[in-house]
């Protein structure tokens, strides 16, 4: 056991020592940041029935709150990132070199990968945490912690932000190059992901795909004008998370584990 | 679980190697050793299956068949193989963005070495003064020291090292060859070191494994190779047969070729060149010889 946490900590060290995790860190932060203006801008302004609440709503506050799970992607690059530069740098030949149980080293790396992004979820949620509640108050409404199912997004936010390190770290596995597997994270979850869960007419593949089971988690069901979306209960978007979890870490020591290192 | 008997059990052991990549045999029945307290060369031209040797020693590589074993064991069964095994390998390499203290830190972490042993092993190598700068600004010589030095973290017994004089400059590679002479007749570690270049391990290395395309094709001791001998001299001259008696006077051995060229062993060419002053004999050339290493290093590699 002790093993695995000194090689969790390397694994840490090893992002932790170059500068890529705090630029991801800021545009993350003022991604989510962007899109909380945008919601705080447009807070009960109707355009051709497409309404976003009024700031002094419960739905408003679950609205921006949720905002934090975009974030996923930066995450997931992180993971991406955290994985194929082994490769880009032929670093893997020394790790494999100290540790040459090979699944010790990938399960290192996904525990690190879901404490990265758990940080990053916390960072998000101290952003929207600082930019929600005055927005709220000086729209006249009242918030409160416990309310506007705040815990539940946020525990939504943390478990996705998690998952979605440990998916770009399997899907890093999978590609091996750094440059196509950021591109297939970007692909995934701007054009794949956003398609099946923004057109609710296509939830019934869209709720089974990680971000429609992360929006299931935090169960978003605000109508944006796009119709009533149809996700999975909490419980069940929460094991669909897990599920893909799994997979993506299956994927990654069965990807790694045999391959010679050449 | 109970380890071999250390004292009678060779230090690297490769028996009957084989590994392919598709159609092609990168190595092809290879059987070595490499004793404690000796430098062994592993000499060949590139492609010739070096570096899939040793990536097979290391675990990197799973071969098709044959055994490759470090203290008697597979390096991927190894408890805490970097406290057995030091490696360097040609392609070993570092995250540019990263200082040289902390990609050895990282390693001392995950092997559950204190990070003190990064510095130290710096100092080593000499790159102590390097040690907060990003492998970035690193020059091909920096690296490799630096590939030397994760090597030394865990303080081995075993060295396993593939081409650890690429872009070393001459002061370096007299380093390096200092540095694993060391480690073998000092420390009493087993050192093998690959090179495609024999001049850069020749006066480094006990023993000698040559191969090529994949086939073992000579290992012996240094001495077993040259058949004790030194370099011969290459002499031309219009009098040679005034000249070659003369020399076995002074006692050369004297071969004789034909137009006045005399190949001579058991004198330098200074010697050569008094000889030729006392009788007054003029010399047209006077050559020192490639080593008789070399010539079996090309013999044996050439055209295969």
């Amino acid at each position: 056991m002790s093993l695995l946490a000194g090689l969790v900590k390397a694994e840490l060290r090893k992002l932790f020592t170059t500068r890529l995790w705090w630029v991801m860190l800021v545009v993350a932060l003022l991604f989510v940041g962007v899109g909380l203006g945008v919601l705080i801008a447009f807070a009960g302004v109707d355009q051709n029935g497409a309404a976003v609440p009024g700031l002094d709503t419960a739905q408003w506050t679950e609205l921006a709150w949720a905002s934090g799970s975009s974030a996923g992607i930066f995450v997931m690059i992180l993971g991406v990132v955290l994985m194929t530069s082994e490769f880009r740098y032929q670093t893997i030949t020394g790790t494999f070199l100290v540790t040459p149980r090979r699944g010790l080293v990938i399960i290192a790396k996904l525990v690190a990968g879901l404490i990265v992004g758990a940080l990053f979820a916390l960072a998000v949620l101290v952003l929207q945490a600082v930019t929600v509640i005055p927005a709220v108050m000086l729209g006249g409404g009242e918030f409160s912690l416990s309310g506007a199912r705040v815990p539940q997004i946020s525990i939504g936010i943390l478990a996705t932000l998690a998952l979605y390190a440990l998916f770009g770290i399997g899907l890093g596995a999978l590609v091996r190059n750094q440059v196509a597997g950021v591109v297939a994270a970007i692909a995934w979850t701007y054009v794949i992901e956003s398609i099946f869960t923004a057109i609710p007419a296509l939830h019934v593949v869209g709720k089974w795909l990680p971000g429609g089971a992360a929006q299931a988690l935090m169960s978003i069901d605000v109508n944006t004008g796009l119709g009533q979306p149809e996700w999975l209960p909490a419980w069940a978007g929460a094991l669909v998370l897990v599920a893909w979890g799994l997979l993506f870490a299956g994927v990654a020591t069965a990807t790694t584990v045999r391959r010679d290192i050449t | 679980m109970v380890r071999n008997n250390f004292a009678t059990m060779a230090a690297i052991e490769i028996k009957n190697l084989i590994k392919s990549f598709g159609p092609v045999k990168a190595v092809d029945g290879v059987s070595f050793s490499v004793e404690a307290g000796s430098v062994t060369g592993y000499l060949g031209p590139n492609g010739a299956g070096k570096t899939t040797t040793l990536r097979c020693l290391l675990g990197l590589v799973t071969p098709d068949s044959g055994e490759a074993l470090v203290n008697g064991e597979r390096y991927v069964t190894l408890p805490r193989p970097v406290t057995e095994v030091g490696a360097v390998l040609e392609a070993t390499s570092f995250h540019p963005g990263r200082t040289a203290r902390n990609h050895l830190r990282i390693l001392c972490t995950a092997a559950g070495l204190p990070d003190a042993r990064a510095d130290e092993a710096l100092e080593q190598v000499g790159l102590g003064d390097a040690a907060g700068k990003r492998v970035l600004g690193f020059s091909l010589g920096m690296r490799q020291r630096l590939a030397l030095a994760s090597a030394l973290l865990g303080r081995p017994r075993v060295y396993i090292l593939d081409e650890p004089a690429n872009g070393l400059d001459p002061a370096g590679i007299e380093w390096l060859r200092g540095f694993l002479r060391h480690l073998a007749h000092d420390e009493g570690a087993a050192v093998l070191v690959s090179s495609h270049v024999l001049s850069e391990v020749e006066q480094t290395v006990d023993n000698v494994v040559i191969i090529a395309k994949g086939r073992l094709v000579r290992q012996g001791s240094l001495a077993e190779l040259t058949g004790g001998g030194t370099g011969s001299v290459r002499v031309r001259s219009a009098q040679a047969a005034d000249l070659a008696p003369a020399l076995e006077a002074a006692g050369g051995t004297v071969e004789r070729a034909d137009d006045g060229l005399l190949r001579v062993r058991g004198l330098d060419a200074e010697a050569i060149g008094q000889v030729a002053l006392d009788r007054r004999i003029v010399l047209t050339e006077v050559t020192q010889e490639r080593s008789d290493l070399q010539k079996v290093f090309l013999e044996l590699t050439e055209g295969r």
